[in-house]
């Protein structure tokens, strides 16, 4: 090691040992509070305990194991509630994209006598993008950057799995329990998806245009709801005021750098 | 396909739970994460594309969040709309009060909404 001005690299073993620190607290807490009704909607449709831990664990997705769940309660159609789901996470997309690179060690070259480097290998990336659900996303996205990037994929992988362990127990343990809660609480259960959604937003803000992407995006979600078909408004949403974010973005930023010039 | 799903159903006995949440849960979701992960091939971290990327997934998670309030499931919907939004509101300006707090931020969004909750329900 000849640089000696940056703090020492943690191992795998200590950088994994963070992030299964940090997911110990506000973020598997509010997974367990939001995945505890989807053992009951479960258990409503007649279906084994497994299938709702399995759905936590498979899916990883509130919303859709809710549609899938509440779906097959009111009888609609398996390949239907497929096509619903489908179309529900596209969303994804953009954040997988997002996340993906922060974490991936690209390929390097034998050179100047050091030996060649192979990149983060394919079937890693699978399981790195199997863990990528909002709450992954947010506090990866949050934290992720100030990082150094061997510590990134060991620390979002014991962070994603102990989010993921907490839910599947909260998911497993709901399947008995949610028909006892008095309602109040079953409200806050409900509440603690979109209370620690926007707060957690609002702390991973790192540029002017994540403001505007998260002001207009919620904004313009009653518009957009009234006037595309449900199902596809949250993408439609997304995609328009996101691209309107950056737009904004690019504009100040070339009156930036044309006043300067000037 | 309604004959091939009940043979199906019939043929898995009771591990069809399990084969409904793969093939109508888990499959659907996951092709999306999958292609991600060959869309990015080539991007570097730092690539200008990723800052459009992100604003379009942060405008997208802001519209679930807007959602869930507008369109609310459940036990949530016994809380007036005002409460909603007002525990969410108070929910932020705890957060930036105590100094960007995400735990002050939730609990003082929680203390609102069940507040208002119980004071709905009786």
């Amino acid at each position: 090691m000849a640089d000696d001005s940056s703090p020492p690299l943690k191992t795998a073993r200590q950088a994994a040992l963070a992030g299964a620190k940090a997911a110990a607290g506000l973020p598997s807490f509010m997974l367990m509070a939001s995945l505890i009704g989807v053992g009951g909607l479960c258990r409503d449709v007649g279906y084994p305990m497994g299938a709702a831990v399995a759905s936590t664990l498979l899916v990883w997705a509130g919303p859709a194991q809710m549609v899938l769940f509440g779906s097959i309660a009111a009888g609609v159609a398996l390949p239907l509630i497929a096509v619903a789901i489908c179309v529900s996470s596209i969303r994804f997309v953009p954040m997988c994209m997002s996340i993906l690179p922060l974490m991936r060690e690209p390929a390097v070259p034998a050179r100047d006598g050091q030996p060649a480097r192979k990149g983060t290998p394919t079937w890693l990336l699978l399981i790195l993008a199997h863990f990528v659900a909002v709450t992954a996303w947010v506090e990866g996205m949050r934290r992720l950057p100030g990082m150094p990037k061997p510590e990134r994929i060991p620390y979002f992988l014991a962070f994603a799995s102990t989010v993921m362990l907490a839910a599947a127990f909260s998911t497993g343990a709901g399947y008995y329990l949610i028909a006892k809660l008095p309602p109040a609480l079953a409200a806050g259960l409900l509440f603690t998806s979109p209370i620690y959604f926007t707060v957690a937003l609002a702390a991973g803000v790192r540029q002017s245009v994540d403001w505007l992407a998260l002001v207009l995006g919620f904004g313009a979600a009653p518009l957009v709801a009234l006037v595309v078909p449900a199902g596809f408004d949250l993408m439609v949403g997304g995609i328009g005021m996101g691209t309107l974010a950056y737009a904004i973005h690019r504009l100040q930023r070339a009156r930036r750098d044309g006043g300067a010039g000037a | 396909m309604t004959a091939t799903l009940a043979a199906l159903e019939h043929w898995s006995g009771g591990l069809w739970p399990y084969l409904v949440v793969i093939l109508f849960g888990f499959l659907p979701s996951e092709i999306w994460r999958w292609a991600s992960v060959f869309l990015v091939r080539g991007l570097s971290e730092d690539a200008e594309i990723l800052v459009w990327v992100r604003a379009v997934a942060t405008a997208l998670l802001a519209g679930v969040v807007a959602k869930l309030l507008l369109v609310p499931s459940g036990a949530l919907a016994v809380v007036p709309v005002f409460w909603r939004w007002g525990a969410l509101g108070a929910g932020i300006l705890a957060f930036f009060a105590f100094r960007k707090s995400m735990l002050a931020g939730v609990i003082i969004g929680e203390i609102v909404l069940v507040s208002a909750a119980l004071l709905a329900t009786g």
